[in-house]
C-alpha cells in the first residue's frame, strides 16, 4: 500500500488555524507509522519522500514522483510582466503553512504572508466539500487508489480528499495537497508560521540568507519540513545591484544546492525568476538553471479582452500561457529517460480563482475561417497533394 | 551481473581508457545530463578489475593484462549520496567499499565550497564573496552528526563498516595547513573543497590523489572532474588559463583525466553584449576540447522529446590521437572518428544504446 495514513501530528500542528487537535489514535493505522510527517508521502517510483507544491497539476508532472522530492528545488522563470509564478509560490507557501511546515520567504515583508490564499470550502470543480459521512464512504475507494496509475489524474483524484481544515476528525491527516481560494485570505497562526528573511540593501545579501536558513534548520527538530520561497530572484525592486554579479548569485545557488543535499529529508525550495530582465540565452541564467533541480518556464499569452469576457461566462477556462518544462528534479539528474506521463507534450497553464492547472495544450480549430479552408481545398484540387513516394522523409 | 557488463556493448570501446595518458572530455546539456556516462566510466575503471582480482565472479573474461585503476572523483555539483546511489543502481558498484579499499577517493566540491560552516560562528555574512576569497580559511570539519544525504537505505550489514576501519591515513601528511583542514580524519578520508579558489581545489585534489596512491601498488589513476567550469562562473578571479593550467598540473600525477563540462548553447555562445562568464566558459570548453583525445557529448534529440530515447551521444576521437593509435591494428578507421548513438536511460538506471533507426525493439 503506497499511501500510509499519517496521523501523528507535528508538535507545531496546534498552531494551525482552526485545526482540530486530532488524537493520533483515531486511526488504527497510525501506530504503524511512528515517523509520519504531515504533508509528506513516499514517491510511488522509488519511495523517496515528497511533498506537495500546493498545485496538484504541478505535482503530477514532476516525473512520476507525484510531488516535489525533498531536498530538491524548482526554478520557475516567467516571461513578461505578469505574476503567474507568484501564484504558484503562494500556493506552495500556503500549503506549507497549512501542513505545519516551516516556511521561509526571502525578501518579502509580512504583507506577502497576509496575502496567502485561504483554504477553499469547495473543491476545485466547485462542488461543496463532502461531509464526513461521505468521506467515510470514500475511504474504500481511497484504499484502491494506490493500485492505479500514478499520473496526471492523480492530482484530480486528490481533489476528493480536499477537505477544509475545519473538517472532520482524522480526515485532514491524509491530505497531501489542499485546495486554496485566491479570493480568500489564509488566517496565519500568530507570528511564527513564516520566517521572513530580509534582504540587506547595499551589499551582497546572499550569505546572510543562507546563514539564516542554516540556523533555522539547525534549531528545529529533524523531522520539521522546511520550505524556502524565493520570489523574483534578482528583481531590481528587491535585490541590490551587486547581487546580479555571477559570483554572488551563483555562489548563493551553489550554497543552496549544498544545503538541500545536506538536508535531503527536510528542505525544498521554489524560486521564481523574471526572464524578461535576464534572458535564458545568457550564461548566467543557464548556470542558475544548472544549479537548480527543476526548471520550468511560463510564457503568458498576450492579454485578451475577449478571453476575459468569455472566461466570466463560460465554464471552461482557456489557457493563459505556455508552460515549458526544461528540467525535472531527480529525473533529469539520472539522465532522463523512461516513460514519464505528460513529458514532451506541449503544456499550457490556466490560473483561476481556486487552482493553477497545467494541462496539455492544443490549438482549437480556427472558427470562422471557412474562406481559407475552402481556398485550401480548391488549391489542393488544382495542384494535387504530392504523392507519398514524392515526399522525402 | 558484473559492473562491467552494465556498459552497453556499443559504448564499451568508448569508455575504455586509452593506453596512453590522456584527457577525455564529456559534455552535457540542461536536459541531457551526462551523469549516467560518468557512472559507466566508473564501471569501466572499477568494475572490471574487481572481477579480475576477485577471480571469476560470474564467468567474466579473464584479464587481458589490464592494469589496476584508481579513481579520484571530484564533483562540484553533486554530492556523495547521489554518486553512491546511482553507481549502485546503475552500475552495480559499491562505492563505499571501494572508498574504504582506497580504490576511490571522493572530493566534495558541493557541500562546503559556498556554504559557510555554521560551527565557525563567524559573522561571515558581512563579507562579500570577494572578501572571502582572500586567504584560506581554517575550517574544521563538521562533527560526525552531519546528515548523510542518503535517500535510499544503504544495503549491507552496518557492522561491516566498523570492522574495516583503516588506520590513520598515510599520505595525508601534507605540510600545507589548508589541505590538512580539508581532510576529514574519519573512518574513511573525506576531502572537501572549502572555497572556490584554485589553491583549495588543488590541495584537496592532491590530497585525494595521494590518498589513493598511498596503497603502494603501482597503478593508473583516473581523475574525474565533474563541472570544473563552475569555478570560472562563480569566481571572476579565476581565468580560463589558470584553470586549464591547473588541469594540466593535475595531469602530472594522474594518467587519465575525464572532464565533464556543461555545454549548453547559452553557456558557450556569446550574447550581446558578451559577458565574461560566457567568454570564459567558451574558452575553457574549446581549450579542453583541443586537449582531449576523445570527446563524448550528450544532447537531447533535435526533434524533441521521445519516449524511447533519452538523448544523443556524439563520440569524436581527436584526429591527432587517432593517427597515433593507427599502430593499434584493431582500430577501424573512420567508424571511430565521429559517430552518433542514441541512448535511453531506463528507470532502473540501466542504459540501452543503439544506432539511429535500430531502437524499435524495446
Amino acid at each position: 500500500m503506497a499511501f500510509r495514513k499519517r496521523n501523528v501530528p507535528l508538535s507545531r500542528t496546534e498552531q494551525k488555524p482552526g485545526s482540530p487537535s486530532v488524537p493520533a489514535s483515531t486511526e488504527p493505522s497510525s501506530a504503524e507509522v511512528p515517523q509520519a510527517i504531515t504533508g509528506v508521502r513516499p514517491s510511488p517510483l522509488d519511495g523517496r519522500p515528497t511533498t506537495s507544491t500546493g498545485t496538484p497539476s504541478l505535482d503530477a508532472i514532476l516525473a512520476g514522483h507525484a510531488g516535489l522530492p525533498l531536498g530538491n528545488s524548482i526554478f520557475i522563470g516567467e516571461q513578461g510582466t505578469t505574476d503567474y509564478a507568484g501564484a504558484l509560490l503562494r500556493f506552495y507557501a500556503a500549503e506549507g503553512v497549512v501542513q505545519g511546515h516551516r516556511v521561509h520567504v526571502v525578501g518579502m515583508g509580512e504583507a506577502w504572508g497576509r496575502e496567502l490564499p485561504g483554504l477553499s470550502e469547495k473543491d476545485e470543480s466547485g462542488r461543496k466539500i463532502k461531509t464526513s459521512a461521505e468521506e467515510e464512504k470514500m475511504k474504500i475507494a481511497w484504499r484502491y487508489e494506490s493500485l492505479s496509475v500514478h499520473g496526471a489524474e492523480r492530482g484530480e483524484r486528490f481533489k476528493h480528499a480536499g477537505t477544509s481544515l475545519s473538517g472532520k476528525t482524522g480526515e485532514d491527516q491524509a491530505i497531501f495537497c489542499h485546495t486554496f481560494d485566491l479570493a480568500k485570505r489564509l488566517m496565519l497562526p500568530v507570528g511564527t508560521a513564516i520566517n521572513y528573511i530580509p534582504i540587506a540593501p547595499q551589499r551582497n545579501p546572499f550569505p546572510s540568507i543562507l546563514q539564516n536558513l542554516q540556523n533555522d534548520l539547525a534549531s528545529t527538530p529533524p523531522n520539521t519540513i522546511h520550505r524556502l520561497v524565493i520570489p523574483s530572484l534578482l528583481s531590481p525592486a528587491i535585490y541590490p545591484p551587486i547581487s546580479t554579479r555571477p559570483d554572488c548569485v551563483l555562489q548563493f545557488l551553489h550554497g543552496l544546492r549544498a544545503l538541500l543535499r545536506l538536508h535531503p529529508t527536510q528542505l525544498t525550495a521554489i524560486i521564481t525568476f523574471p526572464l524578461t530582465l535576464y534572458p535564458r540565452s545568457t550564461g548566467l541564467v543557464r548556470w542558475m538553471e544548472i544549479l537548480s533541480d527543476g526548471v520550468m518556464e511560463l510564457s503568458p499569452f498576450p492579454y485578451d479582452y475577449a478571453q476575459v469576457l468569455s472566461a466570466a461566462t463560460k465554464e471552461e477556462d482557456k489557457p493563459q500561457g505556455i508552460f515549458a518544462v526544461h528540467k525535472l528534479p531527480v529525473y533529469s539528474e539520472k539522465g532522463g529517460g523512461g516513460n514519464v506521463e505528460g513529458l514532451g507534450e506541449d503544456l499550457a497553464f490556466t490560473l483561476s480563482r481556486r487552482k493553477f492547472t497545467v494541462t496539455k495544450f492544443s490549438l482549437p480549430p480556427a472558427e470562422g475561417d471557412t474562406e481559407a479552408q475552402e481556398e485550401a481545398a480548391r488549391g489542393s484540387g488544382a495542384t494535387p497533394m504530392p504523392k507519398k513516394e514524392d515526399l522525402d522523409f | 551481473m558484473s559492473s562491467y557488463s552494465r556498459i552497453p556493448p556499443l559504448l564499451q570501446p568508448h569508455t575504455r581508457l586509452p593506453t596512453d595518458d590522456s584527457i577525455l572530455l564529456v559534455t552535457s546539456t540542461l536536459g541531457a545530463s551526462a551523469n549516467w556516462l560518468i557512472i559507466r566510466f566508473l564501471c569501466e575503471a572499477l568494475g572490471r578489475d574487481r572481477t579480475v582480482q576477485g577471480a571469476a565472479d560470474d564467468g567474466a573474461v579473464p584479464s587481458e593484462g589490464k592494469e589496476d585503476v584508481a579513481v579520484v572523483l571530484v564533483s562540484w555539483l553533486r554530492d556523495w549520496g547521489f554518486w553512491k546511489n546511482e553507481a549502485r543502481k546503475g552500475g552495480g558498484l559499491d562505492l563505499e567499499r571501494l572508498k574504504r579499499d582506497k580504490r576511490l577517493a571522493f572530493v566534495d566540491g558541493l557541500t562546503k565550497m559556498c556554504l559557510a560552516d555554521l560551527h565557525e560562528g563567524k559573522p561571515e555574512s558581512a563579507q562579500t564573496p570577494i572578501e572571502r576569497f582572500q586567504g584560506p580559511h581554517q575550517r574544521t570539519p563538521l562533527p560526525t552528526g552531519r546528515a548523510q544525504p542518503t535517500v535510499l537505505p544503504v544495503r549491507g550489514p552496518p557492522g561491516r563498516i566498523n570492522a574495516r576501519i583503516p588506520g590513520p591515513t598515510a599520505g595525508t601528511s601534507i605540510a600545507d595547513p589548508a589541505s590538512m583542514s580539508s581532510i576529514h580524519q574519519g573512518p574513511v578520508a573525506q576531502f572537501y573543497i572549502t572555497s572556490p579558489t584554485l589553491k583549495d581545489v588543488r590541495s584537496a585534489i592532491e590530497g585525494a590523489i595521494r590518498h589513493v596512491e598511498s596503497t603502494g601498488t603501482q597503478r593508473k589513476t583516473l581523475l574525474i572532474l565533474d563541472t570544473p567550469s563552475f569555478l570560472l562562473a562563480s569566481n571572476p578571479d579565476i581565468t580560463t588559463y589558470a584553470l586549464s593550467a591547473e588541469v594540466l598540473h593535475l595531469h602530472k600525477f594522474t594518467s587519465h583525466i575525464l572532464v565533464h563540462v556543461p555545454a549548453d548553447d547559452a553557456l558557450i555562445s556569446l550574447s550581446e553584449p558578451s559577458q565574461p562568464i560566457e567568454v570564459e566558459g567558451n574558452n575553457f570548453l574549446v581549450k579542453m576540447a583541443h586537449m582531449s583525445t576523445r570527446i563524448l557529448s550528450c544532447r537531447v534529440l533535435d526533434t524533441g522529446y521521445a519516449k524511447d530515447v533519452s538523448g544523443v551521444l556524439r563520440i569524436t576521437e581527436n584526429a591527432s590521437a587517432r593517427t597515433l593509435d593507427l599502430l593499434n591494428t584493431e582500430r577501424d578507421g573512420d567508424e571511430r572518428r565521429g559517430r552518433e548513438l542514441l541512448y535511453l536511460v531506463k528507470g532502473d538506471g540501466s542504459v540501452k544504446m543503439f544506432e539511429r533507426g535500430a531502437g524499435g525493439d524495446i
